[in-house]
């Protein structure tokens, strides 16, 4: 005896696809992450940096953290555009 | 007492930006939530990249992190025995063999496979202790992110607690798990971005790998050459390692907890739900990279460890130490945002395994059955609330009890390993019964609960706690596998027809293979392979 309960078939819930484009969030908040800590690297003195062995962390971490977030950025509208095609 | 990092507005710009998308993915996913299964599977629809990432995260949280650091410092490279011993060989196996039957039973939740293969007794047994267990952890664990942010940064305990809770409250009552698999994958970004900083100027600092060779003992050096003497880092011998660690406790983690499982039956499809855990895999293998390194580099690195190391030294605070060490604000934040991504994500999939289970294998089978899906939508959303205001409750009670993490993971040790032993047979061998099952299964428990006790009192001896872990791992497994197939042999055999597609031999195979660059079978073979490559490299 199947007592499961009956799931009916939604045609607007999440089965109707993969609908927020995770790329999108994660790509904007990389990029907002990268581009504070550039320029918070940019606009600090070198003494902050004693810590981390002299490399101005916040700069290079900065500018890798936005390259990361621009690439799922691009990801995402490259994706947007071929589905547009 | 001051706190031991300062954060500046910075840290905090970054701390809240995370929060922000949090709450906005949460409501951005919430005209999606139509019915049961959008919230809680996420309409089955998941691409495996994000399950496979969510999967990952949801067992990488802020207190294994931590604790595979103090590890670190505590056992040295011992401790990749975590990983590609104790996880590896597991997440293949559960892809390839056994998510057929889990994904292709079409199962909602881990107990309602045991109650379509065994009984409903068997699923009772298991749904209702691992409801109980996943919400008093989410509790224990937002007390620990509490303290650990009252000691390190300043945080008010009740401020930390209520806040976290109410945001985790937000985007799981809104998206479900949707929400909690999202927020896991960009936990899984954040961790790296925020430890991978300390790694680097580590490894600069001690003068790379070299540099540990120089200046370590041998014995920490090494994972598997010192696990026979009497030098052994762990304290446990390599039957244990392999067999209570490597086999059973890992095994019965990996293949048997909602909290990740849940994650696999998310996905859109069958070969989607077997690439899940060996997609996950190839990221967990690099995992030591941000944990092992940091715990070795806090050897050489920090005052409070290595050789002025006073006996009973806490090594969990050596990742925090570390932070402090080595990373100005700014990047400071982003580590600490990693950490409470972690923290947050890790009581999101409690959460969410605890209202699928309440929903669907208690209140729908035991209170109210046969009501329309609406219904138990709306139930799931009530105990989306209801977790949360217990885990809070549990979270202020936590802080009478000094060990509470310790013993909230031993007892649900209690029910991992005999739980791997009650499936491997369910899904395997035909013969195994619905009573074999429940017996099999209570016994095992019993065994391990027992097995406890008889250590405490000084009965059994082990070389080390942890050796006797793996060991009443291995007892209760056997206890339970030997227990299900002897009660299953004098009792009443279920009706084939009633268990196609749920155990082997009774399962058609699927008459289409993805193409060769999909398959698990493939993929999962070369993470073995890289594994035991890995354990060469380290030996």
């Amino acid at each position: 005896m199947n007592d499961k309960i009956e799931t009916p078939i939604a045609e607007k819930g999440m089965s109707q696809g993969h609908i927020l484009d995770l790329k999108l969030p994660i790509g904007w908040l990389l990029s907002a992450y990268g581009v504070l800590l550039t320029v918070y690297g940019l606009l600090t003195k070198k003494e902050m940096y004693a810590i981390s062995l002299g490399y101005n962390l916040n700069l290079v971490w900065g500018i890798l953290t936005l390259a990361i977030g621009g690439g799922f950025l691009l990801t995402a509208f490259l994706k947007k555009k071929k589905k547009k095609k | 007492m001051a706190p031991v990092i300062t954060l500046n507005a910075i840290d905090y710009a970054i701390i809240a930006g995370y929060i922000l998308v949090m709450i906005l993915v949460g409501y951005s996913l919430k005209k999606y939530m139509k019915t049961g299964e959008d919230f809680f599977l996420s309409g089955r629809s998941l691409p495996g990249w994000i399950t496979g990432l969510a999967f990952l995260s949801a067992n990488l949280g802020a207190l294994e992190v931590i604790g595979m650091v103090a590890n670190s410092a505590k056992y040295g490279i011992a401790t990749v025995h975590f990983y590609w011993v104790g996880a590896i060989p597991a997440m293949v196996f559960l892809g390839i063999f056994m998510m057929p039957f889990y994904y292709g039973s079409k199962v909602r939740t881990v107990p309602e496979y045991l109650k379509l293969r065994y009984n409903e007794a068997t699923r009772g047994l298991n749904a209702i202790s691992f409801a109980v267990m996943t919400v008093l952890m989410s509790g224990v664990s937002l007390y620990v992110m509490a303290l650990l942010f009252k000691l390190m940064l300043g945080w008010s305990l009740t401020t930390s607690v209520l806040f976290a809770a109410i945001v985790v409250l937000l985007y799981v009552f809104w998206g479900g798990l949707s929400s909690s698999i999202y927020n896991e994958v960009i936990q899984f970004f954040l961790i790296w971005l925020g430890l991978l900083p300390i790694v680097f100027l580590g490894l600069k600092q001690v003068g790379g790998f070299a540099g540990f060779m120089a200046k370590l003992k041998e014995p920490l050096l090494h994972s598997i050459k010192y696990l026979g003497s009497s030098n052994n880092p762990l304290g446990v011998d390599w039957f244990g390692v392999v067999m209570g660690l490597g086999f059973v406790l890992s095994f019965g983690y990996w293949t048997t907890d909602f909290l990740v499982v849940q994650r696999a039956l998310a996905s859109k499809n069958i070969n989607s739900a077997r690439m899940t855990p060996i997609i996950a895999s190839f990221p967990k293998m690099l995992v030591p990279i941000i944990v092992v390194i940091p715990g070795l580099v806090a050897l050489l690195v920090l005052p409070e460890f290595g050789q002025a190391a006073l006996p009973g030294t806490d090594y969990n605070s050596a990742l925090i130490l570390l932070m402090k060490h080595y990373l100005p604000n700014g990047v400071l934040g982003l580590a600490i945002t990693a950490l409470l991504a972690s923290f947050m994500s890790g009581m999101a999939g409690n959460v969410t395994a605890f209202n699928t289970i309440w929903t669907y294998d208690i209140y729908g089978t035991y209170i109210r059955k046969g009501q329309p899906d609406s219904h138990y939508l709306k139930m799931g959303k009530y105990a989306t609330v209801a977790g949360i205001v217990i885990s809070v409750g549990t979270a202020y009670i936590a802080q009478f009890f000094r060990n509470i993490m310790d013993y909230m993971q031993l007892i649900f040790s209690f029910f991992n390993a005999p739980l791997f032993a009650t499936f491997l047979l369910g899904m395997f061998w035909k013969g195994a019964t619905a009573w074999g099952g429940f017996w099999g299964l209570l016994v095992g428990i019993l065994t391990a609960a027992g097995h406890y006790i008889l250590y405490k009192a000084g009965v059994l001896s082990y070389h080390s706690d942890m050796a006797a872990n793996f060991y009443q791992a291995i007892w209760a497994w056997s206890a339970d596998f030997v227990v299900t197939i002897g009660v299953s042999l004098f009792t009443a055999k279920r009706d084939p027809k009633e268990l196609v597609g749920l155990v082997f031999g009774l399962t058609p195979k699927p008459k289409t293979e993805a193409r060769w660059y999909a398959r698990p079978a493939v993929w999962g073979t070369l993470a073995i392979m890289i594994a035991i490559a890995l354990n060469v490299i380290f030996w």
